[in-house]
């Protein structure tokens, strides 16, 4: 018998500010994190704003492990995930001895120490790197971390590198493993921090906003970097009750697919389909669906293509269709998890996150983004895109809770 | 719109054969397979990323940087050479 | 979803040192051929003379000219091992065949290479852009998706040595939860220079008697009940169970064995039905995991598959490619048929894995 799957807990690393209600206050103010960046030498660059996560100390959030031993984004990470569990009401100790899933999606894992790593290679040879750094570099600490910080040795720890839709994909998998019993808890999200190739990159292709990023917008540049980390608590409705625990939303369903067509365009066809396999997993008609949380980057062509795939889906009328990333920047791996959390935070509060930074909408894309300024609204189902390098699409459905299963 | 006056880069044919040969590698293309104005997007199955790594190809041949906001030129071979001259300074 | 549903693995194949596709793995296991060359210092500028690398595999020539330019090491070896099994079995793909595929980190020199032109160009943007997805860690799943139309989920898993572990048994939850109806699971590394200079500066101490190896091993795993009727694929072997954990401090013995109780439970399989029982991890821990397996089931049950030390250290590929030398042992072996083998893992990062395997 498949178990109903709650949120309980969400833990925030973000430019717009640390833990649920902090990030809830900025979502509703539409605040913005952009800002010149810091972390990185933009020398060089005509343009260089990103999102960054100002005032972040890992000493806060760590204690058994060394800050030393673990990357930006791994940092990031634990801090999320000890927030989340603390946001849950769970003790610490008593997850130990529960069977976990702790799940990270990232796009780039601790480049940042890549970077530093190759720096010194070139400018003193390879033999000189730092093997302290070196250790800390692959992705799979971004998840490890957190277990070895928590104390949680009973867990599959995973890290998913599925790119810019990773956190969906984690928080799907969650989904899965509770869903079916097998684990009584899972930690799933996001994480990543802003590195300079990946700025670079997009750079490259023409596809940084030299302000800010206005996605749906026809003077719309392009992305802005951002990072952070969004981490969630799920568990069995059971488990929720039995604890009374607080309830953020029920995760519904989810969909996962692959463009198969190109590195870096999006597909119309196969976004439509992805958004299709979460619905029909929700078990979910498109008139029931009061909100999409786009994938919404601040492209040319993310931003038409995504919204004629919802338009596909949903008619003439689509549901209102927004994009934190005009406030978060694009924060990768990250990006849909945080996206997840103000979804649930949307549904608890009452509120639609507004799409910051609009000035006049595009005639491609055919949506109400709730231009700049929220909006209050009761809101039952959501859904939560992510969409990814690789054609890797992920989109989440969650739901209300309400004691009665949803059914359409 | 203003008329460019297309017929005098002063490509050389030296220069006009390396622009072809680096073109035809990334289009996948045979040399005999591209003509001065056919379209890399339209003919030759090209899209934005090949468009932006041919800038980025000729940069790297030639030495030179060239403004991402020539791209829209640059979509055939003519375009290439009067972008490439320009920013060269041939 | 149903208790009930078992997994099969109906299909595999693996490119390693031993050289491309299915028959010369199964060959090279037979054998135990040693692997290891002396490397073109010109070529890879790594700080080891010596490594396992896939023979002649020169992307060009194993993939032809078209849509290879820019593909790197660790893709083509993806591209080439499900090119390999597909047509082995003349498998078709499509929207309900997704790929879950274990890395450590994608291809480390795409990404150093990448950002190398960040550091030394004159202007910190000319990077060359058709390489970014290539600095990206799915830039193989989504390229072998590309290649040969794989339009179901599509996964990449960054973990250790136990990358194939892990990615089994996320490839078990797709299945069970009907998000595919077929997944080709696997995990691969590449040999790489700058991957060797990462790997000697965080393990130094390990580095002197160990040598860096290269491959792929991609299994095709589906629920029983659709595989035979479907397809008229005969299971190769059962997956009975699957489970991953975490080592808080140096030392997985202890884990590691609470990991192989666990499943070995759940599949309700007594230890001394283990027929084979393959460790895959090398280095420190790799010691350690070999010991407590040996511990547990004895000598002779280690010993039925020779060990994968022939190959080197194969990073995120190493459990995948265990898997894959069971089944070339059982290819062998008659009297493996209905046998339970396990595969268990402990990486260096944190994580020890273990699957159970029913064969055929």
């Amino acid at each position: 018998m498949a178990q109903r799957v709650v949120l309980t807990g969400l833990g925030v690393v973000s430019s717009i500010g640390f833990g649920p209600e902090e990030f809830a206050a900025g979502l509703r103010a539409g605040r913005s994190g952009a800002r010149p960046i810091s972390v990185f030498d933009t020398t060089g660059f005509e343009y260089a704003n990103g999102c960054e996560v100002v005032g972040f100390d890992p000493a806060e959030w760590l204690r058994v492990t060394d800050p030393a031993d673990l990357g930006r984004a791994s940092q990031f990470s634990v801090a999320a995930a000890r927030m989340a569990v603390r946001d849950a009401g769970l003790d610490e100790r008593q997850l130990a001895d529960k069977r976990g899933l702790v799940s990270v999606g990232t796009t780039d894992g601790e480049a940042v120490d890549l970077e530093a790593l190759l720096e010194t290679s070139l400018n003193r040879g390879s033999a000189a790197m730092d093997g302290q750094v070196a250790r800390r570099a692959p992705a799979t600490m971004l998840s490890l971390a957190i277990a070895r910080e928590l104390g949680l040795s009973n867990v599959s720890a995973y890290t998913i590198a599925t790119a810019c839709s990773a956190g969906n994909y984690a928080l799907g998998d969650g989904f899965d493993a509770v869903r079916s019993g097998e684990v009584d808890f899972a930690l799933c999200g996001g994480a990543d921090a802003m590195c300079r190739k990946t700025f670079a990159g997009f750079y490259r292709l023409g596809t940084i906003a030299p302000d800010c990023c206005r996605p749906f917008d026809a003077d719309r540049q392009g992305i802005l970097t951002g990072e952070g980390a969004g981490l969630l608590v799920l568990e069995s409705l059971d488990s929720a009750r039995a604890r009374g625990a607080r309830i953020y939303a029920e995760v519904l369903g989810y969909g996962l697919n692959c463009d198969a067509y190109h590195q870096v365009a999006p597909n119309q066809e196969s976004i439509e389909r992805c958004m299709r396999l979460a619905l029909a997993d929700a078990g979910v008609k498109p008139h029931e669906v009061d909100l999409i949380s786009a994938h919404g980057t601040g492209t040319q062509a993310n931003d038409v293509t995504e919204t004629r795939a919802i338009r596909g889906l949903y008619g003439d009328r689509p549901p209102r269709t927004i994009s934190v990333k005009s406030m978060l920047g694009h924060t990768m791996g990250a990006a849909s998890a945080l996206g997840a959390i103000a979804c649930a935070l949307a549904i608890t509060h009452g509120f639609i996150p507004p799409t910051i930074n609009h000035r006049s909408s595009d005639p491609e894309c055919e949506i109400d983004c709730v231009p700049n300024v929220s909006v209050e609204a009761d809101l039952r189902v959501v859904q939560n895109n992510g969409l990814a390098f690789g054609g890797n699409n992920a989109s989440v459905i969650l739901g209300k809770y309400s004691e009665k299963e949803f059914a359409s | 719109m203003t008329i460019e006056n297309t017929d005098t880069t002063t490509v050389s044919p030296e220069r006009a054969a390396r622009i072809k040969t680096v073109v035809c590698e990334i289009l996948e293309i045979g040399e005999d397979e591209v003509t001065e104005t056919s379209l890399f997007i339209e003919d030759h199955e090209a899209d934005s990323l090949r468009a932006i790594e041919i800038l980025a190809s000729l940069e790297k041949e030639f030495g030179v940087v060239i403004d991402q906001a020539e791209l829209p030129r640059m979509v055939n071979l003519r375009g290439v050479h009067q972008v490439t001259a320009e920013s060269a300074g041939w | 979803m149903t208790t009930a549903q078992r997994l099969v693995i109906t299909a595999w194949s693996a490119v390693s040192p031993y050289g491309i596709g299915r028959k010369s793995f199964v060959d090279g296991v037979v054998t135990g051929a040693p692997t290891v060359t002396e490397l073109d210092q010109e070529r890879w500028q790594g700080p080891s003379g010596r490594g396992c690398l896939v023979p002649g595999f020169e992307i060009r020539e194993v993939l032809g000219a078209k849509g290879t330019r820019k593909m790197d090491r660790v893709t083509a070896l993806v591209v080439s091992t499900v090119g390999q099994l597909l047509a082995d079995g003349g498998i078709g793909t499509g929207e309900d065949t997704a790929l879950v595929l274990g890395s450590t980190m994608g291809s480390a020199q795409s990404i150093m290479d990448f950002t190398k032109d960040v550091l030394v160009r004159e202007l910190p943007y000319l990077v060359d852009p058709a390489k970014m997805p290539n600095s990206v860690m799915n830039c193989a799943a989504g390229a072998c998706a590309i290649w040969h139309g794989l339009k179901g989920p599509n996964t990449t898993l960054a973990g250790g040595q136990a990358a194939g572990l892990m990615a089994l048994d996320y490839a078990r939850r797709l299945l069970i939860h009907d998000r595919a109806a077929k997944v080709l699971v696997g995990a691969a590394e590449e040999y790489s220079a700058e991957r060797a200079w990462l790997d000697r500066h965080s393990w130094p101490a390990e580095t002197p008697d160990r040598v860096l190896g290269e491959g792929c091993a991609v299994l095709l795993v589906e629920t029983a009940d659709r595989a035979l009727p479907a397809s008229g694929r005969a299971p190769l072997a059962e997956v009975l169970a699957t489970e991953s954990r975490v080592y808080l401090e140096g030392d997985p013995s202890k884990v590691l064995v609470a990991c192989v109780r666990s499943v070995l439970a759940r599949a309700g399989v007594e230890a001394d039905e283990v027929w084979a029982a393959v460790p895959s991890s090398v280095g420190d821990r790799g010691r350690d995991e070999r010991e407590v397996v040996r511990s547990l089931f004895g000598s002779e049950v280690v010993d039925r598959v020779p060990t994968g030390d022939v190959l080197g250290d194969t990073g995120a590929a190493s459990a995948a490619l265990r898997i894959a030398a069971v089944l070339s042992v059982a290819e062998h072996s008659p009297e493996a048929a209905g046998k339970v083998a396990l595969v268990t893992s402990a990486d260096r990062y944190g994580t020890v894995a273990c699957s159970l395997l029913r064969l055929a």
